[in-house]
């Protein structure tokens, strides 16, 4: 159980998904991750399940899964079938919220490994929860995509998100970046350059008639769109 | 404005010196100690991208001969826009034997981010922690020993506007050194980094480093790579880089910096202190905030507005010009100059041509000298002094809305103020924006609708003898023409609009030293540029005064200037001479006002289009060599019609409707 074959550091590391080791149904919801991640890469061969698989019989429980009706195997080539999608796409959900959970909020070393443990336990209404407390991030800190969830689409705000855009700060309050989701890239690289990464802490002083934020001794002014795809935790 | 050192012609003849490059974040004093070094003086002023050129100087440092090299500042060696690819080319390009980072002390954790990019690039460099002093005074303290340390390279400490750690400075860059610090990055990305490197060929700066742009997506390069390398080559790196590319959600220029910017962190966490010294210029601070906001900076704004008005244009353009027009020139020299004339040169011909109506000394040189440059001195004083006091930028984050209006953001507006004191420089300042569209917009508006100081000046004589119900109208028009042309030409230029990502310098007392010295810098300037072209300008308007062909073309343009435009048909004349110099143009209405020959009406509708006219040659020739000849030519064919057309609507409006002015 205590055995993690391997542990990936995290910051945009382009690995698989750390592989949990744990009992059969969860050696089936490993393979289902591993599947999501490989079709997100568009590498999704069973010779390339088997080789970022550390399950030994990796194989047979594919054979199985295939004989259960969650994915369709033939010769090299896999599909996930509905109810397959569903389960992977909710299981990768959970993952990566977790990852952004211990990462970001409580800045916990071994994130990866606690996220392995709480993607099997979240149920779907403390995901959503989990979702909406974090702002709906995007992206798992390893900058990839966290699926969609209902909460999402809803945008329910019921509950206060701790995490929040900085455009919805109050004028003189500061809050620690802890993502950003950039409209294009060359935008993303300019306003890096420039110190605004995550875990800086950026104090808004004004929003009108533009937004200028402080970060240490640089005063920046930005457009409204930029202040609302950063994200920041109250300081 | 002009103020340049030297051209490229004169760094090529002295390749073989030792070279200083002068390198770092934007507004942290690499001009000012680039004056300091060279004795040579470059526009010092209190917001990033004063200097969008290169600009070499000479000077004896610890006694060898040594061309100083001053770039436009950089927040990252992978450029943004056009004056931060000037910076990253000279790297690339030019071998300097010591490269100095210069680095605002206050705001290290910036300037790391281009150290590390340094030491990626293997160059020997140096780093100078600048403007010590306001950073002490915001009680943060940088420990340069330990820095040095971390780095492996020399670390000194100035206060480059007082010379003070001049002498540490030099004694550092006799010992440049490439730095030690290494940023690891992520797996993949080093991976892609020893791929690409292995099919790079050698340049002055490190593989690695050249990998690591490559593989941020900076498209800037391109250029040098077709030239140092072959097609294919290249596709294999772009497909290398799109391999690495697809392994993460995030740009891979973000990764990369992201990853630097952790570095910088840690460093910083070594060698920084913060005391709390209780007081943080608050004054300073306030006015800074003040400037900005959304009430009571509009306020701030006319009531900046308001001084520079008096100052320029009562005190310089009336009070100035009169005593050196009415009397200096007017009861002294011109009689003078007559009468020595007379005497000296019993030719009529040449007598007319020195000093007759049309005459090289009583019409150039007293446009120039008394009326002009009074004008533009007042100007240039009031000019540097808001610039040196941080209070432009600000003005971008009060006008940032409106610009959008017309496809820009509000660091247009930089270009666009320093248009009030040149086009010329103006349209060379274009390079802070970012997308080529920005740049044609602002280059066309410039020409169009920004009056330059000279110009500027002498329609504030002119006004201020008017009505504000005049001034506003014309005022009032010219805004909206930018507006309208602006909205108008977004829709029709094709790219994207830009973010608004603009950095606040901190506001500033103005040092009078500074200013006194920008000032007599831009006069200087100033008498260079426009004399010999208002010399020009007269001896051809003499020569077609004699040959006739001046009546002729008065003839010519009358069905416009005076039935369209209802003018005097000798309005024509100024039109001409404002080909040369709009300024020049200005001045020859400004006399037609003084001897009575135009009413109010007909003032407000010939500055409008004076104002609106075509760029001075100048200004011409630097949106050929910035925009390129095709551009330029569609931009003045454009302008001249359009000038004219709003000239005759507002004359038809005014007296359609017997507005009293």
């Amino acid at each position: 159980m205590s055995e993690l074959k391997r542990i990936d550091t995290l910051e945009g590391k382009a690995g698989h998904p750390a592989l949990c080791v744990l009992p059969e149904i969860e050696k089936e919801d490993e393979l289902f991750e591993i599947i999501w991640t490989l079709k997100e890469e568009g590498t999704l061969t069973l010779e390339q399940i088997i080789q970022s698989c550390t399950i030994q019989e990796c194989e047979s429980i594919l054979v199985d899964l295939a004989k259960h009706g969650w994915i369709e195997l033939t010769g090299q080539t896999i599909e996930l079938l509905p109810k397959g999608e569903k389960r992977a796409r909710e299981l990768v959900r959970r993952h990566r919220l977790s990852l952004r959970l211990f990462y970001d909020l409580f800045a916990l070393d071994g994130a990866e490994a606690e996220a392995c443990k709480f993607e099997h336990i979240l149920s779907p209404e403390v995901t959503d929860s989990v979702c909406t407390l974090l702002g709906h991030p995007p992206n798992s800190p390893d900058g990839k995509p966290i699926p969609r969830g209902q909460c999402c689409a809803m945008f329910r705000q019921e509950m206060k998100p701790l995490v929040a855009p900085l455009a919805d700060l109050m004028p003189g309050e500061q809050g620690k970046i802890v993502f950003i989701t950039p409209g294009s890239h060359s935008r993303l690289d300019r306003l890096s350059a420039m110190g605004v990464v995550p875990g800086s802490v950026v104090k808004l002083h004004q929003k009108k008639p533009s937004y200028v934020l402080q970060l240490g001794e640089t005063m920046i002014a930005v457009d409204k769109d930029i202040t609302k795809e950063i994200f920041v935790k109250k300081v | 404005m002009h103020d340049h050192g030297s051209s490229d012609s004169e760094r090529n003849r002295s390749s073989n010196l030792h070279k200083v490059l002068l390198i770092g974040n934007p507004n942290v004093g690499k001009s000012a100690l680039f004056g300091l070094l060279t004795g040579t003086y470059v526009t010092v002023s209190n917001y990033p991208g004063t200097t969008v050129e290169v600009t070499y100087g000479n000077a004896e440092l610890n006694k060898t001969r040594t061309l100083v090299i001053d770039t436009p500042g950089v927040n990252s060696l992978v450029p943004m826009s056009e004056d931060e690819k000037v910076t990253r080319d000279i790297l690339l390009t030019d071998k300097a034997d010591v490269v100095v980072q210069v680095a605002d002390t206050k705001n290290l954790r910036r300037g790391l981010l281009i150290t590390l990019q340094l030491a990626e690039m293997s160059v020997p460099f140096i780093l100078d922690l600048n403007m010590d002093d306001e950073a002490r005074s915001r009680g943060i303290v940088i420990d340069q020993n330990r820095l040095s340390q971390l780095l492996g390279i020399e670390v000194v400490k100035t206060v480059a506007i007082r010379r003070s750690g001049i002498d540490k400075l030099l004694k550092g860059i006799q010992h440049p050194r490439p730095s030690i610090i290494e940023v690891r990055y992520d797996d993949a990305i080093e991976g892609g980094v020893r791929d690409i490197s292995s099919l790079l060929p050698d340049a002055y700066i490190s593989r690695r480093a050249l990998a690591l742009m490559i593989l941020s997506g900076d498209e800037s390069l391109n250029g040098w790579l077709h030239a140092n390398m072959q097609d294919h080559v290249i596709a294999e790196i772009e497909k290398i880089r799109q391999a690495v590319q697809s392994k993460f959600n995030n740009s891979l220029g973000y990764l990369i910096n992201q990853r630097r910017m952790k570095k910088a962190d840690q460093v910083l966490a070594q060698v920084l202190t913060r005391h709390d010294t209780g007081k943080r210029s608050a004054v300073a601070f306030n006015i800074g905030k003040w400037s900005m906001h959304p009430v009571y900076g509009f306020p701030i704004l006319l009531a900046v507005l308001y001084i520079v008005y008096q100052f320029v244009g009562v005190l310089g353009a009336g009070t100035a010009v009169n005593f050196l027009e009415k009397t200096v020139f007017g009861v002294y020299l011109n009689p003078w100059a007559v009468k020595i004339v007379h005497f000296i040169l019993p030719v009529p011909f040449l007598q007319e041509m020195l000093v007759g109506d049309y005459g090289l000394f009583t019409m150039a040189l007293t446009y120039a000298i008394a009326i002009v440059l009074p004008i533009v001195g007042f100007f240039f004083i009031a000019f540097g002094l808001l610039e040196d006091s941080g209070y432009l930028p600000r003005l971008a984050v009060m006008v940032n809305r409106v610009f959008k209006i017309m496809g820009l953001n509000g660091k247009a507006v930089l270009p666009m103020i320093l248009g009030l004191g040149c086009d010329t420089m103006a349209t060379l300042t274009t390079r802070i924006l970012e997308t080529k569209k920005e740049r044609i917009l602002v280059t066309l508006l410039l020409a169009l609708g920004v009056p330059c100081s000279a110009q500027l000046g002498v329609i504030l004589g002119l006004v201020a003898g008017l009505s504000g119900l005049a001034t506003f109208i014309w005022l009032g028009t010219l805004l909206a023409v930018i507006l309208l042309v602006g909205y108008l030409a977004a829709k029709v230029i094709p790219g994207e609009p830009s973010d608004f990502v603009l950095e606040l310098p901190p506001i500033r007392v103005p040092q009078l030293t500074n200013i006194m010295v920008k000032t007599l810098a831009r006069v200087q300037w100033y008498l260079k540029e426009a004399v010999p072209l208002f010399m020009l300008g007269t001896f051809l308007l003499f020569i077609g005064h004699k040959v006739g062909a001046l009546a002729y073309i008065q003839q010519m343009t009358d069905p416009i200037v005076v039935n369209f435009l209802g003018l005097p048909s000798r309005a024509a004349e100024a039109f001409v001479i404002g080909f040369l110099r709009r300024d020049y143009g200005a001045a020859g209405l400004f006399m037609l006002a003084k001897e009575g020959l135009l009413d109010p009406i007909q003032i407000v509708v010939s500055l409008t289009v004076m104002t609106l006219f075509v760029p001075c040659i100048a200004n011409f020739f630097m949106m050929v060599k910035e925009r390129g000849m095709k551009t330029a030519l569609a931009m003045t064919a454009f302008i001249i019609p359009f000038a004219f057309g709003v000239g005759g609507a507002l004359n038809w409006v005014l007296r359609t409707f017997n507005i009293q002015l």
